[in-house]
């Protein structure tokens, strides 16, 4: 039985690959603009105010003379499947969706609390710390799909929901269902190495679902019952 | 406790000590009480306004002004960052919740294990829960990035189809501080009426007309009396449970979070007794301000009262250490290897000072100091340490908020915390306490003297063979 | 009918004043025409009184259950008007229902108690009362209804048993 698209479930989840990944920050980038991230600016970034959706960390290990790189670590919010931000948002802002399976952050509900960022524990969740100058003709930039927020709202990856919703939109009136890679997230899109694969993990046969299951596959911080829809890959 | 109150009650008077040096043993007609404490209501000297008028500027600037600034430019002028969302908002916010358990641990607790002591400041202890509780809640709405929005938290029937989550530890937290501050305030009001039809007897002009609407027509008869008594006696066993449960809840907002060093279990009780310790230090201070600045209190407030709360403060004291180190010990033996860095960082770190002053100020102090008689019936000395044992407090949930906060799971995200406009707001929350209070005690009786008659009629001395006993009565 | 009158005696102390009440009631005055104000609360064992009935208790159990089943929709009711899902929790999660519900209860018992104390009192009451300012200062006041023709007697009566005062009871404002 054909399942019409706006009711059907589909997990979304994604795979990156630490092996491949160049460090370029084209992902942040691109998230930047398709999600009309605003410009921290320099002391907030240093202060640990950056607003970053999606963040590349960098570690070393050893000591100098003898200082190893070790793989870069883009990291964003995980989609948890069992979300330790959601229960502790006292007015619902951060709330599960059942159609995506990913954790939705609800922009008009949020008061700010940041009892949410407190609780990630993987800390990827972003606050308007301010408002945000847009100086002349960064306006024009914007991406309609997406709000703007104000400040003291708290926000985070949402895996380009609007390019989710959009893609099953067109699918729905082609009277067609949806095909693997149809939909890329900004950052799934841009990266010059393909690190980053987007996709269906409720599909099997899914590209996403395929690289998942792979040896080298790893989840973060899976040991405290999150139930991330990101696996990293790591360790050829 | 029940055993340091019937120590007290029961001492034998020593051949040296006069029982008359006891309040409850030196009564003095009701009349003359009523007068005194009039007197102390309605007198004020010229350092009164002076500090009042100081304290009402820095609460303009310090508190409204600067939340102003703060409401119209976001949480960037405060320190929060990632990881420590979390900063000095909700240190206050904690600390004045423990500075409110204060009064309820004097005029309930006490009233039910029967402690005579209490009679004088019960009020006086109260009045603290009342504005405490104001200042935390004022804290509350300080650290909201959208505070305009903050009903959103009541739980009341909307066109926006949402009710408050209550999976969510701030929406008990909401709850808990409603019923406290309603309880607390109608735990003040109840026994204050009688005070209140006295000082309408005793008043003219605008206090006449003001305490004649406030004292409701209370006359005193047996009806009103019996209501009454029942009231406070519902109110004095229910509001505890509400109390333990309080400080419980809001020690649930770090508790139930994934957070390194905020994951323990013993942080209820841990919290409650770090509540009563900040509490009754409190007490401690505001009752000697008030002996020693207001006209009378001497005859009121007495060392017997400063002695009684000065061996509480070393027993909770005891308390706190038994918990800190419940707390402490299974951190370090069992704790993974993200609890021991943040345990090394708030040991040995840039604020490692904080954790040693926490320990000195909390444990070796009042346990080097207060065994001594003279050092607790001294009020200058008790009042020393009440201060060092809040400040004490007051780091103990600094380095469990923002200290706790920079160390996690993710070491990329680890950044000090640097306090911005949150200490000139909390500088302003403190002013404002100590205005509201200032003023309180010139609007009404700040004794409970129905309270004192009653227990002077109970106390009474008795021969047993050669000796002089004080012997207390039951009258209720 | 005879026309009755209301008088206030005063007495410095409880035993006077314990006195006074029992010959009053000798003297054929009942129960329910003696009233007495004072400073300090008198238990009605001191005053050799009949018992003092009270909604209070009544009111603060209503009270309770009222709270609770405020709490038992805040907690249950809720959440299934709009449900969403959280955290992989169960739409209505145990513990933090025990803590709704403990809290809505309390805050109704307590409430209830308050409002009971006003409703049994019928606080506030401003109109002009039977009152004389001596009883805040410790005094107690015995006010009761006795016929007219005979208040001479009651009067005498009364000096003997030593009242500090016995005056027609003169309703003020307060």
């Amino acid at each position: 039985m054909e399942i019409p698209i706006e009711e059907s479930q589909h997990k979304w989840g994604m795979v990156i690959d630490q092996d491949l990944c160049t460090g370029c920050q084209a992902c942040v980038t691109a998230c930047a603009m398709e999600n009309n991230i605003p410009f921290g600016g320099e002391s907030d970034a240093e202060y640990g105010r950056s607003m970053q959706w999606i963040q590349v960390q960098r570690f070393w290990e050893g000591s100098y003379p003898d200082v190893r790189m070790t793989p870069f670590q883009p990291i964003l919010c995980q989609q948890c499947g069992h979300a330790p931000c959601e229960p502790v948002c006292p007015v619902y802002a951060s709330v599960h969706s059942r159609t995506e399976q990913i954790n939705l952050q609800v922009y008009n509900r949020c008061v700010g609390t940041r009892y949410c960022a407190n609780n990630c524990p993987y800390q990827m969740r972003v606050f308007n710390w301010r408002d945000y100058q847009r100086p002349d003709p960064l306006p024009n930039q914007l991406n309609p799909s997406v709000t703007v927020r104000r400040r003291g709202i708290m926000e985070k990856c949402t895996f380009c929901v609007q390019r989710i919703k959009h893609a099953e939109d067109q699918a729905k009136s082609e009277n067609r269902l949806l095909a693997d890679g149809e939909v890329q997230t900004a950052c799934a899109q841009v990266c010059p190495s393909n690190a980053i694969i987007f996709g269906r993990l409720d599909d099997p046969e899914s590209r996403v679902s395929i690289l998942a299951r792979n040896g080298r596959a790893l989840q973060m911080l899976d040991y405290l019952g999150t139930l991330p829809s990101v696996t990293y890959l790591k360790g050829a | 406790m029940a055993v340091t109150a019937g120590t007290l009650q029961h001492a034998q008077v020593e051949e040296h000590e006069d029982p008359r040096e006891s309040l409850m043993y030196d009564p003095k007609p009701r009349g003359e009480m009523n007068g005194m404490v009039m007197e102390s209501m309605q007198t004020t000297s010229w350092k009164f306004w002076v500090v009042a008028i100081l304290l009402s500027i820095v609460v303009v600037v310090c508190l409204f002004g600067a939340w102003g600034y703060l409401i119209a430019n976001g949480l960037g002028v405060a320190g929060v960052n990632r990881p420590s969302y979390w900063g000095i908002f909700l240190v206050n916010t904690v600390f004045w919740v423990g500075i409110s358990h204060a009064g309820t641990f004097v005029s309930a607790l006490l009233r039910v294990f029967k402690a005579e002591f209490r009679r004088p400041f019960t009020r006086a202890a109260e009045l603290m829960t009342t504005f405490g509780l104001i200042q935390a809640g004022l804290c509350i709405f300080m650290h909201m990035g959208r505070v305009w929005l903050s009903y959103w938290l009541i739980p009341y029937p909307n066109e926006r189809g949402l009710w408050p989550n209550f999976h969510s530890p701030l929406a008990w937290d909401f709850l808990a501080i409603t019923t406290y501050i309603l309880a607390s305030t109608m735990y003040l009001f109840l026994p204050l009426i009688p005070d209140l039809a006295m000082a309408r007897d005793r008043s003219t002009g605008w206090r006449k007309v003001f305490f004649r609407i406030l004292a409701l027509g209370f006359r005193g008869t047996e009806g009103e009396w019996t209501h009454l008594r029942i009231a406070m006696g519902i109110f004095a066993f229910a509001i505890l449970p509400v109390m333990f449960s309080v400080h419980t809840i809001v020690s649930w907002d770090f508790a139930v979070a994934t957070r390194p060093g905020w994951s323990s279990t013993i942080f209820g009780p841990y919290f409650v007794v770090g509540a009563l310790q900040s509490g009754i230090a409190a007490v401690a201070m505001v009752v000697i301000i008030i002996r020693s600045s207001m006209k009378h209190m001497k005859y009121f407030i007495r060392p017997e009262h400063l002695d009684a709360l000065g061996k509480l403060m070393l027993v909770v004291s005891m308390a706190w250490a038994y918990f800190f180190f419940n707390d402490y010990m299974v951190q370090w033996y069992g704790g993974d290897k993200f609890t021991h860095y943040l345990m090394h960082f708030q040991e040995k770190g840039p604020l490692g000072w904080m954790w040693f002053a926490l320990l000195i100020f909390n444990v070796v102090i009042p346990w080097l100091f207060l065994w001594n008689r003279k050092v607790r019936r001294n009020p200058a000395l008790l009042f020393t340490i009440g201060l060092i044992i809040n400040i004490g407090m007051w780091f103990e949930r600094y380095l469990i908020i923002p200290v706790g906060l920079t160390i996690n799971r993710m070491p990329f995200s680890w950044r000090l915390y640097k306090p911005g406009i949150e200490v000139v707001l909390g500088i302003g929350t403190l002013a404002f306490f100590i205005l509201l209070y200032m003023i309180a005690t010139r609007l009404i009786p700040i004794v409970p003297v129905w309270e004192i008659q009653e227990g002077q009629m109970a106390h009474s001395l008795r021969k047993v063979g050669k000796a002089t006993v004080k012997s207390v009565s039951e009258l209720e | 009918m005879s026309e009755t009158k209301t008088l206030l005696a005063l007495f410095e102390d409880i035993d006077p004043a314990v006195a006074a009440i029992d010959h009053l009631r000798e003297m054929g005055i009942s129960n329910e025409q003696i009233n007495v104000i004072s400073g300090i609360p008198l238990t009605e064992r001191m005053l050799g009184r009949p018992r003092q009935w009270s909604n209070v208790p009544r009111l603060a159990a209503g009270g309770a259950v009222a709270g609770f089943l405020i709490g038992a929709f805040l907690a249950f009711i809720t959440p299934m008007l709009y449900p969403i899902q959280v955290g992989g929790q169960a739409l209505i999660p145990g513990p933090p229902t025990v803590v709704v519900l403990f809290e809505m209860t309390m805050l109704g018992m307590l409430v209830s108690t308050f409002i009971g104390v006003f409703l049994d009192s019928t606080f506030p009451s401003y109109r002009p009362k039977e009152y004389v300012s001596e009883i805040s200062d410790g005094k107690i006041a015995v006010l009761f209804n006795c016929p007219a023709d005979n208040e001479k007697a009651f009067v005498n009566a009364l000096t003997d048993l030593k009242a500090r005062s016995i005056v027609p009871a003169e309703v003020q404002k307060l």
